[in-house]
Protein backbone atom coordinates (compact mmCIF):
# COMPACT_ATOMS: atom_id res chain seq x y z
CA UNK A 1 0.00 0.00 0.00
CA UNK A 2 3.02 2.31 0.45
CA UNK A 3 4.78 1.81 -2.99
CA UNK A 4 3.49 0.18 -5.86
CA UNK A 5 6.50 0.77 -7.70
CA UNK A 6 8.60 -2.31 -5.92
CA UNK A 7 7.71 -5.76 -6.65
CA UNK A 8 5.44 -7.64 -4.64
CA UNK A 9 8.59 -9.22 -3.07
CA UNK A 10 9.00 -6.24 -1.39
CA UNK A 11 8.58 -8.38 2.29
CA UNK A 12 11.47 -10.47 1.73
CA UNK A 13 14.07 -8.37 -0.18
CA UNK A 14 13.75 -5.77 1.73
CA UNK A 15 17.36 -3.89 2.52
CA UNK A 16 18.34 -4.82 5.75
CA UNK A 17 18.93 -2.44 8.44
CA UNK A 18 22.58 -0.02 7.69
CA UNK A 19 24.00 -1.97 10.46
CA UNK A 20 22.59 -5.39 9.53
CA UNK A 21 24.60 -4.66 6.13
CA UNK A 22 27.63 -3.45 7.38
CA UNK A 23 27.92 -6.87 9.43
CA UNK A 24 26.83 -9.29 6.41
CA UNK A 25 30.41 -9.39 5.47
CA UNK A 26 31.98 -11.74 3.05
CA UNK A 27 33.96 -15.12 5.00
CA UNK A 28 37.18 -14.02 4.92
CA UNK A 29 36.35 -10.49 6.56
CA UNK A 30 33.58 -11.92 9.24
CA UNK A 31 36.35 -14.24 10.28
CA UNK A 32 38.29 -11.17 11.17
CA UNK A 33 35.81 -9.94 12.57
CA UNK A 34 34.86 -12.61 14.85
CA UNK A 35 38.46 -13.77 15.64
CA UNK A 36 39.79 -10.45 16.76
CA UNK A 37 38.22 -10.37 20.32
CA UNK A 38 40.20 -13.90 20.75
CA UNK A 39 43.17 -12.17 19.38
CA UNK A 40 42.85 -8.97 21.64
CA UNK A 41 42.56 -11.18 24.57
CA UNK A 42 45.53 -13.13 23.87
CA UNK A 43 47.73 -10.43 22.71
CA UNK A 44 47.03 -8.62 25.85
CA UNK A 45 47.52 -11.28 28.62
CA UNK A 46 49.45 -13.87 26.87
CA UNK A 47 51.55 -12.59 23.71
CA UNK A 48 52.54 -9.05 25.07
CA UNK A 49 53.45 -10.54 28.69
CA UNK A 50 55.55 -12.99 27.49
CA UNK A 51 57.67 -10.74 25.67
CA UNK A 52 57.80 -8.07 28.25
CA UNK A 53 58.52 -11.13 30.60
CA UNK A 54 61.81 -11.87 28.39
CA UNK A 55 62.73 -8.73 28.53
CA UNK A 56 62.57 -7.61 32.17
CA UNK A 57 64.45 -10.49 32.96
CA UNK A 58 67.38 -8.57 31.95
CA UNK A 59 66.78 -6.15 33.97
CA UNK A 60 67.30 -4.77 37.43
CA UNK A 61 63.84 -3.59 38.26
CA UNK A 62 62.81 -3.75 42.29
CA UNK A 63 59.87 -1.38 43.30
CA UNK A 64 61.44 -1.47 46.47
CA UNK A 65 64.55 0.40 45.78
CA UNK A 66 62.30 2.75 43.30
CA UNK A 67 65.22 3.25 41.11
CA UNK A 68 64.50 3.16 37.54
CA UNK A 69 64.77 0.05 35.47
CA UNK A 70 68.60 -0.56 34.77
CA UNK A 71 70.12 -3.01 31.67
CA UNK A 72 71.59 -5.34 33.68
CA UNK A 73 72.38 -8.30 30.40
CA UNK A 74 72.27 -12.02 32.16
CA UNK A 75 72.54 -10.94 35.91
CA UNK A 76 69.69 -11.75 37.11
CA UNK A 77 70.56 -15.49 35.10
CA UNK A 78 73.90 -15.42 36.92
CA UNK A 79 72.56 -14.79 40.28
CA UNK A 80 69.44 -17.29 39.97
CA UNK A 81 72.30 -19.78 39.25
CA UNK A 82 74.33 -19.31 42.64
CA UNK A 83 71.05 -19.09 44.48
CA UNK A 84 70.59 -22.11 46.70
CA UNK A 85 66.67 -21.14 47.56
CA UNK A 86 66.02 -21.15 43.53
CA UNK A 87 67.51 -24.38 43.22
CA UNK A 88 65.62 -25.77 46.02
CA UNK A 89 62.45 -24.64 45.23
CA UNK A 90 63.11 -26.02 41.63
CA UNK A 91 63.87 -28.86 42.93
CA UNK A 92 60.49 -29.17 44.86
CA UNK A 93 59.01 -28.21 42.11
CA UNK A 94 60.30 -31.35 39.95
CA UNK A 95 60.52 -33.83 42.57
CA UNK A 96 56.01 -32.68 43.39
CA UNK A 97 55.74 -33.23 39.58
CA UNK A 98 57.56 -37.38 39.68
CA UNK A 99 55.65 -38.25 42.88
CA UNK A 100 52.09 -36.68 42.32
CA UNK A 101 51.58 -37.12 38.54
CA UNK A 102 51.82 -41.19 38.36
CA UNK A 103 50.36 -40.92 42.15
CA UNK A 104 47.28 -38.94 40.84
CA UNK A 105 47.69 -41.74 37.56
CA UNK A 106 47.35 -44.73 39.85
CA UNK A 107 44.83 -43.73 41.78
CA UNK A 108 42.67 -42.19 39.18
CA UNK A 109 42.75 -45.34 37.20
CA UNK A 110 41.91 -47.44 40.26
CA UNK A 111 38.92 -45.09 40.99
CA UNK A 112 37.99 -44.92 36.73
CA UNK A 113 37.99 -49.00 37.19
CA UNK A 114 35.52 -49.19 40.00
CA UNK A 115 33.84 -46.30 38.59
CA UNK A 116 32.90 -48.55 35.82
CA UNK A 117 31.20 -50.91 37.66
CA UNK A 118 27.41 -51.18 36.48
CA UNK A 119 26.13 -49.43 39.18
CA UNK A 120 22.12 -49.04 39.45
CA UNK A 121 22.35 -45.19 40.54
CA UNK A 122 25.17 -43.41 38.74
CA UNK A 123 24.83 -40.09 40.37
CA UNK A 124 26.46 -40.89 43.89
CA UNK A 125 29.18 -42.22 42.33
CA UNK A 126 29.87 -39.20 39.45
CA UNK A 127 29.19 -36.74 42.35
CA UNK A 128 32.59 -38.48 44.59
CA UNK A 129 34.55 -37.86 41.05
CA UNK A 130 32.85 -34.35 40.88
CA UNK A 131 33.08 -33.17 43.98
CA UNK A 132 37.10 -33.31 44.52
CA UNK A 133 37.68 -31.43 40.78
CA UNK A 134 35.44 -28.54 41.93
CA UNK A 135 36.24 -27.95 45.32
CA UNK A 136 39.38 -24.83 45.11
CA UNK A 137 42.94 -25.93 45.42
CA UNK A 138 43.38 -23.22 48.21
CA UNK A 139 40.31 -24.80 49.91
CA UNK A 140 41.81 -28.25 49.30
CA UNK A 141 45.26 -27.52 51.25
CA UNK A 142 43.10 -25.81 54.30
CA UNK A 143 41.21 -28.55 54.75
CA UNK A 144 44.20 -31.16 54.96
CA UNK A 145 46.04 -28.77 56.47
CA UNK A 146 43.49 -29.59 59.45
CA UNK A 147 43.31 -33.48 58.63
CA UNK A 148 47.29 -33.38 59.56
CA UNK A 149 46.83 -31.29 62.21
CA UNK A 150 49.17 -32.92 65.12
CA UNK A 151 46.96 -32.58 68.06
CA UNK A 152 43.43 -32.45 66.50
CA UNK A 153 43.89 -33.83 63.21
CA UNK A 154 42.34 -36.89 61.83
CA UNK A 155 45.04 -38.45 60.05
CA UNK A 156 47.23 -38.73 63.31
CA UNK A 157 43.73 -39.92 65.29
CA UNK A 158 42.87 -42.84 62.52
CA UNK A 159 47.12 -43.99 62.89
CA UNK A 160 46.63 -43.88 66.85
CA UNK A 161 43.63 -45.99 66.47
CA UNK A 162 45.66 -48.46 64.68
CA UNK A 163 48.20 -48.73 67.70
CA UNK A 164 50.75 -46.41 65.21
CA UNK A 165 52.34 -42.92 67.08
CA UNK A 166 50.71 -39.54 65.55
CA UNK A 167 53.42 -37.80 63.28
CA UNK A 168 54.18 -33.99 63.60
CA UNK A 169 53.67 -33.50 60.27
CA UNK A 170 54.43 -29.75 59.48
CA UNK A 171 57.43 -29.75 61.83
CA UNK A 172 59.80 -31.75 59.55
CA UNK A 173 60.46 -31.31 56.03
CA UNK A 174 59.93 -35.11 54.67
CA UNK A 175 56.49 -35.30 56.84
CA UNK A 176 55.60 -32.04 55.47
CA UNK A 177 56.25 -32.51 51.86
CA UNK A 178 54.85 -36.26 51.92
CA UNK A 179 51.54 -34.24 53.62
CA UNK A 180 51.58 -31.73 50.50
CA UNK A 181 51.84 -35.14 48.15
CA UNK A 182 48.92 -36.65 49.29
CA UNK A 183 46.84 -33.93 49.24
CA UNK A 184 47.83 -33.08 45.57
CA UNK A 185 47.20 -36.56 44.87
CA UNK A 186 43.90 -36.97 46.38
CA UNK A 187 42.67 -33.68 44.63
CA UNK A 188 43.44 -34.18 41.31
CA UNK A 189 43.13 -38.07 40.80
CA UNK A 190 39.36 -37.54 40.58
CA UNK A 191 39.94 -35.44 37.28
CA UNK A 192 42.37 -38.19 36.34
CA UNK A 193 39.90 -40.80 37.19
CA UNK A 194 36.77 -38.87 35.04
CA UNK A 195 39.38 -38.95 31.24
CA UNK A 196 40.22 -42.41 32.06
CA UNK A 197 36.40 -42.90 32.93
CA UNK A 198 35.42 -41.48 29.31
CA UNK A 199 37.99 -43.84 27.83
CA UNK A 200 36.91 -46.69 29.70
CA UNK A 201 33.13 -46.33 28.80
CA UNK A 202 34.53 -46.32 25.00
CA UNK A 203 36.28 -49.44 24.70
CA UNK A 204 33.64 -52.12 22.83
CA UNK A 205 32.37 -54.73 24.73
CA UNK A 206 32.32 -57.09 21.97
CA UNK A 207 36.90 -57.34 22.70
CA UNK A 208 35.86 -58.65 25.94
CA UNK A 209 33.62 -61.07 24.71
CA UNK A 210 36.23 -62.15 22.19
CA UNK A 211 38.50 -62.96 24.71
CA UNK A 212 36.54 -64.45 26.77
CA UNK A 213 35.86 -66.97 24.02
CA UNK A 214 39.50 -66.91 23.55
CA UNK A 215 40.30 -68.06 27.00
CA UNK A 216 42.21 -65.08 28.08
CA UNK A 217 42.26 -64.15 31.54
CA UNK A 218 40.46 -61.04 33.46
CA UNK A 219 43.95 -60.10 34.33
CA UNK A 220 45.11 -60.40 31.08
CA UNK A 221 42.20 -58.89 29.70
CA UNK A 222 42.99 -55.64 31.57
CA UNK A 223 46.66 -55.68 30.27
CA UNK A 224 46.27 -56.02 26.86
CA UNK A 225 43.15 -54.79 26.44
CA UNK A 226 41.92 -52.31 28.80
CA UNK A 227 44.93 -50.40 29.16
CA UNK A 228 46.32 -50.45 25.83
CA UNK A 229 42.82 -48.79 24.86
CA UNK A 230 42.99 -46.07 27.84
CA UNK A 231 46.45 -45.01 25.95
CA UNK A 232 45.23 -41.87 24.16
CA UNK A 233 43.08 -40.90 27.76
CA UNK A 234 46.07 -41.65 30.11
CA UNK A 235 48.54 -39.63 27.95
CA UNK A 236 46.40 -36.30 28.09
CA UNK A 237 45.79 -36.78 31.60
CA UNK A 238 49.03 -36.99 32.05
CA UNK A 239 50.26 -33.84 30.15
CA UNK A 240 47.62 -31.69 31.92
CA UNK A 241 48.81 -33.28 35.23
CA UNK A 242 52.30 -32.56 34.47
CA UNK A 243 51.66 -28.50 33.67
CA UNK A 244 49.45 -27.69 35.91
CA UNK A 245 51.88 -29.87 38.62
CA UNK A 246 54.60 -27.62 37.18
CA UNK A 247 52.68 -24.39 38.48
CA UNK A 248 52.01 -26.07 41.89
CA UNK A 249 51.73 -23.19 44.67
CA UNK A 250 47.74 -23.34 46.24
CA UNK A 251 48.42 -26.57 48.54
CA UNK A 252 51.72 -25.70 49.66
CA UNK A 253 51.29 -22.11 50.25
CA UNK A 254 48.07 -23.21 52.45
CA UNK A 255 49.61 -25.76 53.99
CA UNK A 256 53.04 -24.83 55.32
CA UNK A 257 53.95 -22.05 54.09
CA UNK A 258 56.61 -23.15 52.21
CA UNK A 259 58.14 -24.39 55.46
CA UNK A 260 60.16 -25.88 57.47
CA UNK A 261 62.40 -23.06 56.17
CA UNK A 262 62.32 -23.70 52.59
CA UNK A 263 61.85 -27.52 52.26
CA UNK A 264 58.74 -27.60 50.70
CA UNK A 265 58.57 -24.29 48.86
CA UNK A 266 57.83 -24.40 45.14
CA UNK A 267 58.87 -22.22 41.69
CA UNK A 268 55.72 -20.90 41.33
CA UNK A 269 55.67 -19.62 45.44
CA UNK A 270 59.14 -18.02 44.81
CA UNK A 271 58.10 -16.19 41.93
CA UNK A 272 54.86 -14.66 43.77
CA UNK A 273 57.40 -13.90 47.11
CA UNK A 274 59.77 -12.37 44.60
CA UNK A 275 57.26 -10.26 42.80
CA UNK A 276 54.41 -9.42 45.50
CA UNK A 277 56.30 -9.89 48.52
CA UNK A 278 59.87 -8.58 47.65
CA UNK A 279 58.60 -6.39 44.71
CA UNK A 280 61.85 -7.20 42.49
CA UNK A 281 60.45 -7.70 39.00
CA UNK A 282 63.44 -8.46 37.53
CA UNK A 283 64.78 -11.78 39.45
CA UNK A 284 61.16 -12.43 39.54
CA UNK A 285 60.92 -12.42 35.61
CA UNK A 286 63.67 -14.46 35.09
CA UNK A 287 62.73 -17.24 37.82
CA UNK A 288 59.48 -17.33 35.45
CA UNK A 289 61.58 -18.00 32.90
CA UNK A 290 62.92 -20.70 33.81
CA UNK A 291 59.13 -22.28 34.66
CA UNK A 292 57.76 -21.15 31.14
CA UNK A 293 60.55 -23.19 29.19
CA UNK A 294 59.49 -25.99 31.65
CA UNK A 295 55.95 -25.67 30.87
CA UNK A 296 57.05 -24.85 26.88
CA UNK A 297 58.55 -28.46 26.53
CA UNK A 298 55.65 -30.63 28.14
CA UNK A 299 53.10 -28.61 25.72
CA UNK A 300 55.63 -29.07 23.03
CA UNK A 301 55.43 -33.12 23.84
CA UNK A 302 51.40 -32.63 23.90
CA UNK A 303 50.93 -30.86 20.36
CA UNK A 304 53.29 -34.10 19.39
CA UNK A 305 50.96 -36.62 21.60
CA UNK A 306 47.60 -34.77 19.67
CA UNK A 307 49.05 -34.74 16.04
CA UNK A 308 49.82 -38.47 16.22
CA UNK A 309 46.61 -39.33 17.67
CA UNK A 310 45.20 -37.22 14.50
CA UNK A 311 47.52 -39.63 12.42
CA UNK A 312 46.21 -43.04 14.14
CA UNK B 1 23.92 -48.09 32.19
CA UNK B 2 22.03 -51.29 32.68
CA UNK B 3 22.08 -52.63 36.15
CA UNK B 4 23.07 -55.73 34.51
CA UNK B 5 26.67 -57.79 35.77
CA UNK B 6 28.47 -57.43 32.34
CA UNK B 7 30.47 -59.70 30.74
CA UNK B 8 34.16 -58.28 30.42
CA UNK B 9 34.20 -57.07 33.83
CA UNK B 10 35.92 -58.97 36.38
CA UNK B 11 33.66 -61.44 37.76
CA UNK B 12 34.26 -60.97 41.42
CA UNK B 13 33.74 -57.25 41.39
CA UNK B 14 30.46 -57.39 39.40
CA UNK B 15 28.50 -59.03 42.67
CA UNK B 16 26.71 -57.42 44.77
CA UNK B 17 28.44 -56.59 47.98
CA UNK B 18 31.86 -56.22 46.01
CA UNK B 19 29.56 -53.62 43.91
CA UNK B 20 28.26 -51.86 46.87
CA UNK B 21 32.07 -51.50 48.40
CA UNK B 22 33.08 -49.93 45.74
CA UNK B 23 30.60 -47.46 45.75
CA UNK B 24 31.29 -47.21 49.42
CA UNK B 25 35.45 -46.52 48.46
CA UNK B 26 34.32 -43.98 45.63
CA UNK B 27 31.92 -42.14 47.78
CA UNK B 28 34.56 -42.25 51.04
CA UNK B 29 37.28 -40.90 49.17
CA UNK B 30 35.40 -37.87 47.20
CA UNK B 31 33.52 -37.02 49.98
CA UNK B 32 35.25 -37.03 53.52
CA UNK B 33 37.17 -34.21 53.32
CA UNK B 34 33.56 -31.79 52.78
CA UNK B 35 31.64 -33.88 55.60
CA UNK B 36 34.62 -33.66 57.85
CA UNK B 37 34.98 -30.00 57.22
CA UNK B 38 30.88 -29.86 57.53
CA UNK B 39 31.45 -31.56 61.12
CA UNK B 40 33.93 -29.75 61.88
CA UNK B 41 31.81 -26.07 61.42
CA UNK B 42 29.10 -27.70 64.04
CA UNK B 43 31.79 -28.38 66.78
CA UNK B 44 32.42 -25.66 69.69
CA UNK B 45 36.20 -24.82 70.43
CA UNK B 46 35.65 -26.93 73.57
CA UNK B 47 34.89 -29.62 71.88
CA UNK B 48 37.52 -29.47 69.36
CA UNK B 49 40.63 -29.46 72.02
CA UNK B 50 38.86 -32.95 73.64
CA UNK B 51 41.16 -35.86 73.36
CA UNK B 52 40.60 -38.55 71.68
CA UNK B 53 39.09 -36.38 68.95
CA UNK B 54 35.54 -36.95 68.43
CA UNK B 55 34.32 -37.35 64.59
CA UNK B 56 30.39 -36.52 64.67
CA UNK B 57 29.81 -32.79 66.43
CA UNK B 58 28.04 -33.76 69.76
CA UNK B 59 26.38 -30.33 70.32
CA UNK B 60 25.84 -29.20 66.63
CA UNK B 61 26.33 -25.33 66.97
CA UNK B 62 25.70 -22.73 64.10
CA UNK B 63 28.00 -20.01 66.17
CA UNK B 64 31.08 -20.56 64.02
CA UNK B 65 28.88 -20.03 61.11
CA UNK B 66 27.68 -16.08 62.67
CA UNK B 67 31.92 -15.71 63.07
CA UNK B 68 32.71 -17.12 60.09
CA UNK B 69 30.83 -13.91 58.99
CA UNK B 70 31.60 -11.47 61.74
CA UNK B 71 35.34 -11.78 62.12
CA UNK B 72 36.09 -10.87 58.47
CA UNK B 73 33.60 -9.46 55.65
CA UNK B 74 32.89 -13.08 54.33
CA UNK B 75 29.76 -11.71 52.40
CA UNK B 76 32.05 -9.29 50.64
CA UNK B 77 34.75 -12.48 49.68
CA UNK B 78 31.86 -14.38 48.68
CA UNK B 79 29.99 -11.29 46.40
CA UNK B 80 33.31 -10.35 45.27
CA UNK B 81 34.22 -13.94 43.94
CA UNK B 82 31.00 -14.25 42.55
CA UNK B 83 31.15 -11.22 40.51
CA UNK B 84 34.86 -12.05 39.20
CA UNK B 85 33.57 -15.49 38.35
CA UNK B 86 29.98 -14.42 36.57
CA UNK B 87 31.60 -11.12 34.34
CA UNK B 88 34.48 -13.48 33.13
CA UNK B 89 32.08 -16.26 32.42
CA UNK B 90 30.18 -13.50 30.02
CA UNK B 91 33.16 -12.85 28.61
CA UNK B 92 34.87 -15.95 27.92
CA UNK B 93 31.01 -16.98 26.65
CA UNK B 94 30.88 -14.32 24.44
CA UNK B 95 34.43 -14.06 22.86
CA UNK B 96 34.60 -18.21 22.67
CA UNK B 97 31.20 -18.01 20.30
CA UNK B 98 32.52 -15.80 18.17
CA UNK B 99 35.60 -17.80 17.76
CA UNK B 100 34.22 -21.15 17.48
CA UNK B 101 31.76 -20.46 15.22
CA UNK B 102 34.58 -18.90 13.07
CA UNK B 103 36.55 -22.05 12.92
CA UNK B 104 33.69 -24.48 12.86
CA UNK B 105 31.71 -22.39 9.88
CA UNK B 106 34.21 -20.02 7.62
CA UNK B 107 36.46 -22.12 5.85
CA UNK B 108 39.79 -20.23 7.10
CA UNK B 109 42.94 -21.12 5.57
CA UNK B 110 44.87 -20.84 8.96
CA UNK B 111 42.17 -23.16 10.71
CA UNK B 112 44.23 -25.95 11.68
CA UNK B 113 47.08 -23.52 12.65
CA UNK B 114 44.58 -21.58 14.52
CA UNK B 115 43.22 -24.63 16.48
CA UNK B 116 47.28 -25.58 17.08
CA UNK B 117 47.51 -21.93 18.98
CA UNK B 118 44.65 -22.42 20.43
CA UNK B 119 45.26 -26.16 22.45
CA UNK B 120 49.06 -24.98 23.23
CA UNK B 121 47.43 -21.55 25.10
CA UNK B 122 44.78 -23.78 27.04
CA UNK B 123 48.01 -25.46 28.65
CA UNK B 124 49.80 -22.14 29.07
CA UNK B 125 50.80 -20.95 32.74
CA UNK B 126 49.71 -18.08 33.62
CA UNK B 127 51.98 -18.09 36.88
CA UNK B 128 54.94 -17.20 34.90
CA UNK B 129 52.86 -13.98 33.82
CA UNK B 130 52.72 -13.06 37.51
CA UNK B 131 55.08 -10.52 37.08
CA UNK B 132 54.09 -8.19 33.50
CA UNK B 133 50.58 -9.33 34.29
CA UNK B 134 51.43 -7.13 37.53
CA UNK B 135 52.84 -4.27 36.10
CA UNK B 136 50.42 -4.46 33.00
CA UNK B 137 47.67 -3.91 35.39
CA UNK B 138 49.83 -1.41 37.73
CA UNK B 139 50.26 0.13 34.85
CA UNK B 140 46.70 0.33 33.75
CA UNK B 141 45.44 1.31 37.51
CA UNK B 142 43.42 -1.67 37.45
CA UNK B 143 44.95 -3.56 40.75
CA UNK B 144 42.44 -3.99 43.52
CA UNK B 145 39.69 -4.00 40.70
CA UNK B 146 37.29 -6.61 39.26
CA UNK B 147 38.93 -6.21 35.55
CA UNK B 148 42.37 -6.98 37.06
CA UNK B 149 40.88 -10.90 37.53
CA UNK B 150 38.50 -10.79 35.11
CA UNK B 151 40.27 -10.44 31.91
CA UNK B 152 43.07 -13.03 33.28
CA UNK B 153 40.04 -15.76 34.00
CA UNK B 154 38.86 -15.00 30.77
CA UNK B 155 42.20 -16.24 28.99
CA UNK B 156 42.24 -18.75 31.49
CA UNK B 157 38.79 -20.92 30.34
CA UNK B 158 39.02 -19.26 26.55
CA UNK B 159 41.11 -21.85 24.83
CA UNK B 160 39.17 -24.67 26.72
CA UNK B 161 35.75 -23.14 25.91
CA UNK B 162 36.30 -22.55 22.29
CA UNK B 163 37.36 -25.83 21.64
CA UNK B 164 33.92 -27.02 23.38
CA UNK B 165 32.21 -25.06 21.45
CA UNK B 166 33.75 -25.94 17.59
CA UNK B 167 33.04 -29.60 18.28
CA UNK B 168 29.61 -28.58 19.46
CA UNK B 169 28.95 -25.88 16.57
CA UNK B 170 30.40 -28.78 14.07
CA UNK B 171 27.35 -31.10 14.89
CA UNK B 172 24.84 -28.65 14.14
CA UNK B 173 23.95 -29.07 10.33
CA UNK B 174 24.13 -26.21 8.46
CA UNK B 175 20.86 -26.47 6.79
CA UNK B 176 19.43 -24.98 9.64
CA UNK B 177 21.33 -21.99 9.31
CA UNK B 178 20.78 -21.52 5.84
CA UNK B 179 17.47 -21.76 6.15
CA UNK B 180 17.44 -18.58 8.42
CA UNK B 181 19.65 -16.92 6.27
CA UNK B 182 17.22 -17.60 3.04
CA UNK B 183 14.73 -16.36 5.74
CA UNK B 184 16.92 -12.95 5.82
CA UNK B 185 18.77 -13.41 8.85
CA UNK B 186 22.66 -12.81 8.28
CA UNK B 187 25.25 -14.99 9.33
CA UNK B 188 25.66 -13.09 12.38
CA UNK B 189 22.10 -13.35 12.96
CA UNK B 190 21.94 -17.21 12.30
CA UNK B 191 24.78 -17.22 14.76
CA UNK B 192 22.46 -16.03 18.03
CA UNK B 193 19.20 -16.91 16.23
CA UNK B 194 19.90 -20.61 15.60
CA UNK B 195 22.89 -21.83 16.34
CA UNK B 196 23.40 -20.50 20.13
CA UNK B 197 20.33 -21.80 21.15
CA UNK B 198 20.47 -25.29 19.56
CA UNK B 199 23.92 -25.43 21.47
CA UNK B 200 22.61 -24.06 24.57
CA UNK B 201 23.89 -27.31 26.54
CA UNK B 202 26.87 -26.50 24.85
CA UNK B 203 27.13 -23.44 25.57
CA UNK B 204 26.27 -23.59 28.94
CA UNK B 205 28.80 -26.67 30.07
CA UNK B 206 31.17 -24.37 28.75
CA UNK B 207 30.21 -21.61 31.21
CA UNK B 208 30.20 -23.85 34.36
CA UNK B 209 33.85 -25.28 33.58
CA UNK B 210 34.50 -21.32 33.35
CA UNK B 211 32.51 -20.71 36.43
CA UNK B 212 34.79 -23.24 38.42
CA UNK B 213 38.01 -22.27 37.05
CA UNK B 214 37.46 -18.55 38.16
CA UNK B 215 35.90 -19.29 41.62
CA UNK B 216 39.09 -21.82 41.86
CA UNK B 217 41.68 -19.41 41.12
CA UNK B 218 44.01 -18.23 43.88
CA UNK B 219 47.25 -17.06 43.17
CA UNK B 220 46.72 -13.90 40.67
CA UNK B 221 43.85 -13.16 43.40
CA UNK B 222 46.06 -12.82 45.85
CA UNK B 223 48.77 -10.95 43.69
CA UNK B 224 46.67 -8.45 42.34
CA UNK B 225 44.08 -7.72 44.89
CA UNK B 226 44.56 -7.23 48.22
CA UNK B 227 42.75 -4.52 49.22
CA UNK B 228 40.23 -5.44 51.99
CA UNK B 229 37.20 -4.90 50.18
CA UNK B 230 38.13 -7.07 46.64
CA UNK B 231 39.98 -10.20 48.34
CA UNK B 232 38.00 -13.10 46.22
CA UNK B 233 37.25 -16.02 48.93
CA UNK B 234 40.14 -18.15 48.52
CA UNK B 235 42.55 -14.98 49.45
CA UNK B 236 40.24 -13.96 52.29
CA UNK B 237 39.47 -17.30 53.83
CA UNK B 238 43.22 -17.48 55.02
CA UNK B 239 42.33 -14.54 56.71
CA UNK B 240 40.76 -16.06 59.56
CA UNK B 241 44.10 -17.54 61.53
CA UNK B 242 45.14 -15.38 63.95
CA UNK B 243 48.94 -14.96 64.82
CA UNK B 244 48.86 -17.14 67.58
CA UNK B 245 45.30 -18.77 66.81
CA UNK B 246 44.18 -20.68 64.18
CA UNK B 247 40.30 -20.99 65.04
CA UNK B 248 39.38 -24.02 62.78
CA UNK B 249 36.02 -24.25 63.38
CA UNK B 250 35.38 -20.63 62.29
CA UNK B 251 37.13 -21.79 59.18
CA UNK B 252 35.50 -24.83 58.46
CA UNK B 253 32.56 -22.57 58.69
CA UNK B 254 33.60 -20.22 56.01
CA UNK B 255 34.85 -23.02 54.04
CA UNK B 256 31.46 -24.99 53.78
CA UNK B 257 29.78 -21.00 53.23
CA UNK B 258 32.45 -20.82 50.32
CA UNK B 259 32.14 -24.90 48.85
CA UNK B 260 28.09 -24.16 48.86
CA UNK B 261 27.68 -22.53 45.28
CA UNK B 262 29.99 -24.86 43.46
CA UNK B 263 28.33 -27.87 45.30
CA UNK B 264 24.90 -26.29 44.49
CA UNK B 265 26.38 -25.50 40.62
CA UNK B 266 27.83 -29.34 39.92
CA UNK B 267 24.85 -31.61 42.14
CA UNK B 268 22.46 -29.94 39.09
CA UNK B 269 24.40 -29.80 36.57
CA UNK B 270 26.71 -33.17 36.68
CA UNK B 271 26.16 -34.99 34.01
CA UNK B 272 27.18 -32.38 31.69
CA UNK B 273 29.96 -31.30 33.93
CA UNK B 274 31.17 -34.48 33.41
CA UNK B 275 30.60 -34.65 29.42
CA UNK B 276 32.24 -31.40 28.79
CA UNK B 277 35.14 -31.90 31.26
CA UNK B 278 35.92 -35.28 29.15
CA UNK B 279 35.41 -33.32 25.98
CA UNK B 280 37.56 -30.87 26.51
CA UNK B 281 40.46 -32.71 27.88
CA UNK B 282 39.80 -35.59 25.21
CA UNK B 283 39.09 -33.28 21.82
CA UNK B 284 41.25 -30.47 23.19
Amino acid sequence: MTSSTLPMTNDIEKPPAFWMRWLDLNDKALAVLLLAPTAFLLALIIVYPVLRLGYTSFFNLSLTSGLPAEFVGLDNYRLMISDPVFWETTWNTVLITLITVPGALVVGLALALLANLPFRTQWPVRLSLLVPWALPLSFAGLIFAWFFHSEYGVVNDVLNRFGLPGVIWFNSPNWAFAAICLTIIWKTSSFMALIILAGLQTIPRSLYEAADVDGAGRIRQFWEITLPLLKPSIAVGLIFRTITSLQTFDIPYMMTGGGPGTSTQTLAMYIHQNTVSFLDLGYGSALAVVMFALSMCVTAVYLWVIRTKEQD
Amino acid sequence: MSAVPTRGLPSLLSGKPLRFAAAALLIINGMFPALWILFTSLKTEAELTVKPITWLPHDPTLSNYMRAFSDQPLHLFLFNSFMVALLSTCLTLFVSVLGAYALARLNLKYRGLILSLIIAVSTFPLVTLLVPLFEIMRALNLLNTWVALVLPYTVLSLPVCTLMLVSFFESIPRDLENAAMIDGCTRLGALFKVVVPLCAPGVFTAGILAFVNAWDEFLLALSFNSSPTLRTLPVGIQLYQGEFAFPWPVISAALVVGIVPVAVLIVIFQERVVSGLTAGGIKG
